[in-house]
């Protein structure tokens, strides 16, 4: 992080604290959903930028961690806080159980199974698997979080909640960029094989990086139910998953302004057009397309340290 | 056994329906080992495209000529489409890296989904009733329409006919040499653009002769109905070994089959799961599908 980098952020953050209060109540709740949809997408980018695996089913992680804390509150009466946990933990195992079997396989076939896997997930959930999911309908009525006797229900402390798990989010993909994993993940995306040969576990990075953007996804999952005090089937189907590896490539993989700055284009800006009313997503998908074209590596692509221009071209 | 030989007529016509679909996917994956998001979407065109022409030529035509016309015209037209498609989404990422030509493929899906939407409303549209007549054929208390005769053949004649042009002639022969090796293809003359236009026409017409077997076998089409389809025909190119084309018909018949079985003895709020799981299923112990072979890439 440099001086220029440390001002950016410092100014990005002061933006998004004052913001509130400039908001009326409509937008200050879809600047709620940008957070959460911001970390998931950071997530995402975990599994697709940064360890190149192509996973169109990530809603499965964050609508894990939503309903989880939605059930255990609502059908065994535990406190939002104690969800937590669960709520990290259980998309962590579910996306090693998941991920272990496919983890090899190449680009298009991963692509596939995980929208497989997420076709059967939201069907599941419409199917009242268990008896606790509730349906199509979902489930309504999930109790505030507290903590410390401070009871987050107001809309302006969901707010400041979500701001919290992106800060958080970030802190942890800044420290995975300049750790270990983060190093052998860009190896691995690079070059599968000539990492394998320089002694770094493909298999098991793989499985870590499905591991930790399952567990941000959880968590951004938690704060999502807390938002609407509710879960649907709907909120966690393929086309969600669709749109979080959407973000991820027209913003730019592995550049966290590239992710931030896509959320925004693919969530907030069609908001802006809701009185275009269904019109502007054909618009969007114009924009899609030209997006690719003329930047093909995302708005915002990432720029790698000082590594000279003609080792990088291909 | 009156179920079972009912559900496999079923299964069947449904199957010839995906195999139909699915075509255009493998044929396109095959040539540009890109999943064309937008064909689904295709599809979907195709069927309000079919239900256009059907609503302005009924009663001035007998029907024979009018199925006629109406299947010509809307293969012309969705055709037409695909290489629109080609030409605006899909060229010019030729050289980028994969997965913005991905991006770029689920744009054009939005577009043309949300283009149907402005054109002919939310709303569900209804085929007529009497485009094909209602006739059922019993065999040993098994029901069989015209509709599904009338599916089964043609779709069969259909998949012949690729199969022979991809097998006997020149274009097909250079198609299936762009497959394996593009830049080889290239140096022996082969025209590849030219070869990769051919792909989407005849992949387009084909999921157009799709579309209208949907809307007239369901009679409901909805603007979206391209997604559920698409990936349904997707997953039956999978089974068969994407970029395969027997593979593709072989899975679009396995899968109908598949769904039907499901649906009439299971139940069928679980069918588009246990689709999905067939897939998994398939994913980890064999990728390649049940046709397709060995490549030397590691899967």
């Amino acid at each position: 992080m440099n001086t220029k980098n440390i001002l950016s952020y410092g100014v990005f953050f002061a933006i998004l604290i004052i913001l509130p209060f400039f908001l009326n109540s409509d937008w200050v709740s879809v600047m709620t959903t940008f957070l959460i949809y911001s970390v998931v997408s950071l997530s995402q980018d975990i599994v697709l930028g940064r360890a190149g695996m192509f996973d169109m089913g990530h809603a499965i992680f964050f609508g894990l961690g939503a309903y989880s804390t939605a059930i255990l509150n609502m059908v065994y009466g535990w406190p939002i806080l104690a969800t937590v946990p669960i709520a990290i933990i259980l998309p962590i195992i579910a996306s090693i159980l998941l991920a272990a079997p496919i983890i090899h396989l190449r680009g298009d076939y991963l692509l596939v199974t995980t929208i497989g896997f997420n076709i059967v997930f939201t069907q599941a959930l419409k199917n009242n698997v268990f008896g606790i999911t509730g349906g199509p309908n979902g489930i309504f009525g999930v109790e505030p979080l507290k903590i410390l006797g401070f009871t987050f229900s107001s809309q302006l402390s969901i707010y400041y909640l979500a701001f919290f798990i992106l800060l958080l989010t970030l802190v942890v993909i800044h420290n995975l960029e300049t750790s270990k994993p983060g190093r052998a993940l860009h190896y691995l995306n690079l070059d599968s094989l000539a990492s394998e040969c320089i002694g770094i576990n493909t298999r098991f990075y793989r499985l870590y990086a499905f591991g930790l953007s399952a567990a941000l996804a959880g968590l951004a999952g938690v704060v999502f139910t807390l938002q609407f005090s509710a879960v649907s089937p709907d909120a966690f189907n393929f086309i969600q998953s669709v749109l979080f590896f959407t973000i991820v490539l027209v913003g730019g993989p592995s550049s966290i302004p590239g992710v931030l700055l896509g959320t925004f284009f693919m969530f907030v800006v069609p908001e802006m057009f809701r009185q275009f009313a269904e019109a502007r997503y054909l618009v969007f998908g114009v924009a899609m397309i030209l997006i690719m074209i003329w930047r093909p590596k995302g708005i915002w692509p990432v720029k790698f340290g000082r590594i000279p221009n003609y080792l990088t071209k291909e | 056994m009156e179920i079972f030989f009912q559900q496999l007529v079923n299964g069947l016509t449904i199957g010839s329906i995906y195999a139909l679909v699915a075509l255009g996917y493998t044929m396109v994956y095959g040539v540009l080992k890109l999943i064309n998001f937008a064909h689904g979407d295709l599809v979907a065109l195709s069927a309000y495209i079919g239900l256009v022409i059907i609503m302005q030529l009924m009663g001035a035509l007998s029907p024979t000529v009018l199925i006629i016309i109406t299947f010509i015209a809307t293969m012309i037209i969705t055709a037409i489409g695909g290489v629109i498609l080609e030409r605006a989404a899909y060229r010019p990422l030729r050289k980028a890296p994969r997965l913005s030509a991905v991006v770029s493929a689920l744009g054009a899906s939005l577009i043309i989904e949300n283009g149907i939407m402005l054109i002919w409303g939310p709303m569900p549209k209804i085929f007529p009733a009497s485009v094909i007549p209602n006739a059922n054929y019993s065999l040993h208390g098994v029901y069989i329409s015209l509709m599904q005769v009338l599916v089964l053949i043609i779709s069969l004649i259909l998949m012949v006919a690729l199969y022979l042009f991809v097998n006997r002639t020149k274009l097909g022969t250079a198609m299936r040499a762009c497959a394996i090796d593009q830049d080889a293809a290239r140096l022996m003359g082969i025209n590849v653009d030219k070869v990769i236009v051919t792909t989407f026409v005849i992949g387009s017409a084909l999921g157009a002769v799709g579309g209208l077997f949907i809307g007239m076998y369901y009679r409901g089409i909805y603007f979206n109905m391209g997604w559920i389809y698409g990936l349904n025909a997707f997953v039956a190119a999978i089974i068969g070994g994407i970029g395969n084309i027997p593979g593709a018909m072989l899975g679009g018949m396995l899968l109908g089959i598949f769904n039907a079985f499901i649906a009439g003895y299971v139940s069928s709020s679980w069918s588009l799961a246990l689709t999905y799981v067939l897939l998994i299923v398939i994913m980890i112990f064999r990728p390649t599908g049940i046709l397709g072979e060995r490549v030397a890439e590691k899967v």
